[in-house]
């Protein structure tokens, strides 16, 4: 009686999930986000439900069951727009293909499993260690004397190495994240080795999923398009990059208005937009999103720069913009804007400026029906698309990140698209 | 005896503990909804509800924890906080534990949360867990000091280590008047030792949790409500080292230490939510540039007021 009323007080709660994206899940993951009943998670360990949004490659299925029994009981998992894991759909898993009935799904499912009306997910894996334990030593340190070794598999704390910023030497620790680890792009699993919590390196393993773009830049690609529709998609682009970047701030409130903003983009009046943009850019100040989060580190040299494009090249100095060679656009008097120190704070203030920039173009371009002259070419939010879209550019984290602390380093990626954009518009 | 000196005492540290950290709850969940965050559910019910899932839940288990620091630092953090609401006085003879050095067991308890969070963020041997340990270590020398300067501060004119003692030499002027950099510095402790909005750099969102990222179920509920209690109990502190306790006109001595405490609960609350989180590298200036010296002028000041 104690327990079922418990449970139902429990049930009456907003649904934890934590979401595991695989390639074109971030759709509906931004829906979500803005769902008050619904409460996305940045660890499995917080949630009661593991939502799978989008593809999984086969060779991800691992680090998906890793994931999946991390959550504790009582728990279930959704999969929207994904093929579940062969061993779960005989356990009566949910599968929901349609975005509007997905935020229902799951506050329906964990309703039900707190309540015990569904079935519990099984575990996937063994419940034992991932490497058996090969130490030696009466205290299990794991090695040969106080030196080396891996217990468990894993390497131990090493004896100092030389510090990368104040020359104070720490025990390295070593680990693996990711690929659905929330605060990065999903896809992207790293070997990351810190001292104290100093990134000492950064090794990629397997890179983000490639970026599903809105399909008015596939369209601007081959046939002349509305310019005010094309800026209004370059805003929602860079509101829903802010979206992670205030997350990370513990800023949640901004956070979810950079989100509702965005998802105004299509429907809202420029004029509405521009009022909407302006405030929250204010608060962004007041704040301290800058002065106090944003770090001033993260530089991007040229090259690294150059082989971004886009508006992390334009924030290094860089004035690199296919506008700018665009008829329609110069109608309009677009000049490209820059700033010259290309670190993590810069690529922010570059971005809202853009922001504001194209909310003008577009208010400019609605009265004229302006559209692009150019085809073959387009300047989309991820940089320039001539011959071929922009391409992946995870690589330059490992030499971007060593150097900077844990937040920072998060801070810095958070301001950069180093994700491919896909060949799949978005739907 | 045993009424006076044990049962009425536990009963008003528990009645303390449970209450302040639902209405805190409360009042965060209101200070979410005046930042325009849409809200599940009314802000009354959010907290039971919560608690109420993580009760259901499974507390889980990490790969070869140190499991007696792993399941006993959140009772710890909890322990801590409640000897600190004990000291609390609520009237000149209504206090939990009256003791002439009640000051310096409180600045224990700030000492001791940190070797508890260190506990906490360590025995799950985890990564980001280890990362939020270490970061608060980094940080907890900063705070613990300032607080100790603004402290003995409010010592000075009542010559004496006594919360209660401390009350009474408010009796004409409340110390927040007296010495106006010392309830601002101490409410700024009190968010970095409970790791919570501009200073929430041991369970941060970007460690995912940081310390508690590996936690769950009634292991997770408890480390949330003494994080809670910590700043139920800071408040308490507060209310009697620099706004005068139970002093005040019309109303019982009590009511108006209850009043005090949610006042400064909501302005914690609200701050909380309203900057951003600083990085690890600026908080380490602001703490030892800019609001240590500022602790040390404090006392100075103190020190010269005492003389006149």
């Amino acid at each position: 009686m104690a327990v079922s009323w418990l449970s139902r007080l429990a049930a009456r709660g907003p649904a934890t999930v934590f979401p595991a994206l695989g390639m074109q899940g971030e759709e509906a993951f931004y829906q979500l986000a803005l769902h008050p009943e619904i409460e996305l998670v940045d660890s499995p360990r917080h949630a009661s439900l593991l939502l799978v949004a989008g593809g999984v490659p086969p060779e991800l299925h691992e680090p998906l069951r890793r994931v999946h029994d991390q959550l504790p009981a009582p728990f279930t998992t959704l999969w929207y727009q994904s093929e579940p894991l062969l061993e779960l759909q005989q356990a009566g898993v949910v599968r929901v293909d349609s975005l509007e009935a997905l935020p229902d799904a799951l506050v329906d499912a964990h309703r039900k499993v707190l309540r015990g009306e569904l079935g519990v997910s099984p575990r996937l894996l063994v419940d034992e260690p991932p490497n058996p334990w090969r130490g030696l030593g009466d205290d299990g340190h794991g090695g040969e004397g106080m030196m080396g070794g891996v217990p468990y598999g894993r390497p131990m704390a090493m004896p100092p190495t030389q510090d990368l910023r104040d020359g104070l030497a720490l025990d390295t620790l070593t680990f693996r994240l990711g690929p659905f680890f929330p605060l990065w792009p999903a896809g992207l699993e790293a070997e990351v080795i810190l001292q104290g919590d100093i990134v000492q390196q950064f090794s990629v393993q397997s890179r983000p999923f490639p970026r599903a773009m809105s399909p008015v830049f596939f369209d601007a690609w081959e046939h002349a398009m509305s310019i005010a529709r094309l800026e209004r998609a370059r805003v929602q682009y860079h509101l829903r990059a802010l979206f992670h970047a205030l997350h990370l701030a513990g800023l949640p409130d901004l956070a979810w208005r950079a989100l509702r903003l965005a998802e105004a983009c299509d429907r809202q009046t420029i004029t509405a937009l521009e009022k909407g943009f302006k405030d929250f850019e204010r608060c962004l100040k007041r704040r301290g999103f800058f002065a106090l989060h944003l770090p001033t580190c993260g530089t991007l040299n040229t090259e690294h720069a150059e082989a971004l494009g886009g508006f992390a090249a334009r924030a290094a100095g860089i004035e690199g913009d296919a506008r700018r060679d665009d008829e329609g656009y110069r109608r309009l008097g677009f000049s490209a804007i820059s700033q010259q120190a290309g670190d993590t704070q810069s690529r922010w203030r570059q971005r809202l400026a853009e922001v504001a920039q194209s909310l003008t173009l577009a208010a400019r371009a609605q009265q004229n029906d302006a559209v692009t002259a150019t085809t073959g070419v387009v300047e989309t939010p991820r940089g320039v698309w001539r011959d071929e879209r922009p391409g992946d550019a995870s690589a330059l984290l490992e030499k971007l990140l060593p150097g900077l602390e844990w937040g920072e380093a998060l801070a810095t990626i958070a301001s950069l698209d180093v994700a491919g954009v896909s060949q799949w518009a978005r739907p | 005896m045993i009424l006076d000196q044990l049962i009425w005492p536990l009963l008003l540290v528990f009645a303390t503990l449970g209450g302040g950290v639902y209405l805190l709850a409360v009042l965060d969940g209101l200070a979410a909804r005046s930042f325009g965050l849409p809200q599940a559910q009314s802000v009354w019910l959010l907290p039971l509800s919560r608690g109420a899932w993580l009760l259901s839940q499974q507390a889980n288990v990490t790969e070869a924890p140190d499991w007696w620091g792993w399941r006993l630092a959140p009772a710890l953090y909890l322990t801590l906080a409640a000897i600190g609401l004990a000291l609390v006085p609520w009237s000149r003879d209504w206090v939990a534990t009256d003791i002439t050095t009640s000051l310096v067991l409180w600045g224990s308890v700030e000492a001791l949360a940190t070797v508890v969070i260190f506990l906490q963020g360590w025995s799950a041997n985890t990564h980001l867990a280890l990362i939020g340990a270490y970061r608060y270590v980094a940080l907890g020398l900063s705070y613990i000091l300032i607080s100790m300067f603004v402290l003995i501060g409010v010592t000075l004119p009542a010559e004496s280590l006594a919360l209660t003692q401390v009350v009474a030499s408010q009796q004409e002027l409340w110390n927040v008047l007296r010495q106006p950099l010392g309830l601002p510095l101490f409410l700024i402790v009190g968010l970095s030792i409970t790791f919570r909005g501009p200073f929430n750099l041991a369970d941060s969102t970007d460690l995912a949790g940081g310390t508690s990222v590996e936690v769950s179920g009634p292991q997770r509920l408890v480390w949330e409500f003494a994080r809670s209690a910590m700043l139920v109990a800071f408040s308490g502190i507060a209310t009697t080292a620099f706004l005068g306790g139970w002093l005040g006109p019309w109303l019982p001595g009590p009511l108006w230490v209850m009043l005090k405490m949610l006042a400064v609960l909501a302005i914690l609350a609200w701050l909380g939510r309203w900057f951003a989180r600083i990085t690890p590298e600026r908080c380490i200036s602001l703490m030892w540039l800019a609001l240590l010296p500022l602790s040390f002028i404090d006392l100075i000041w103190a020190g010269v007021e005492a003389l006149l």
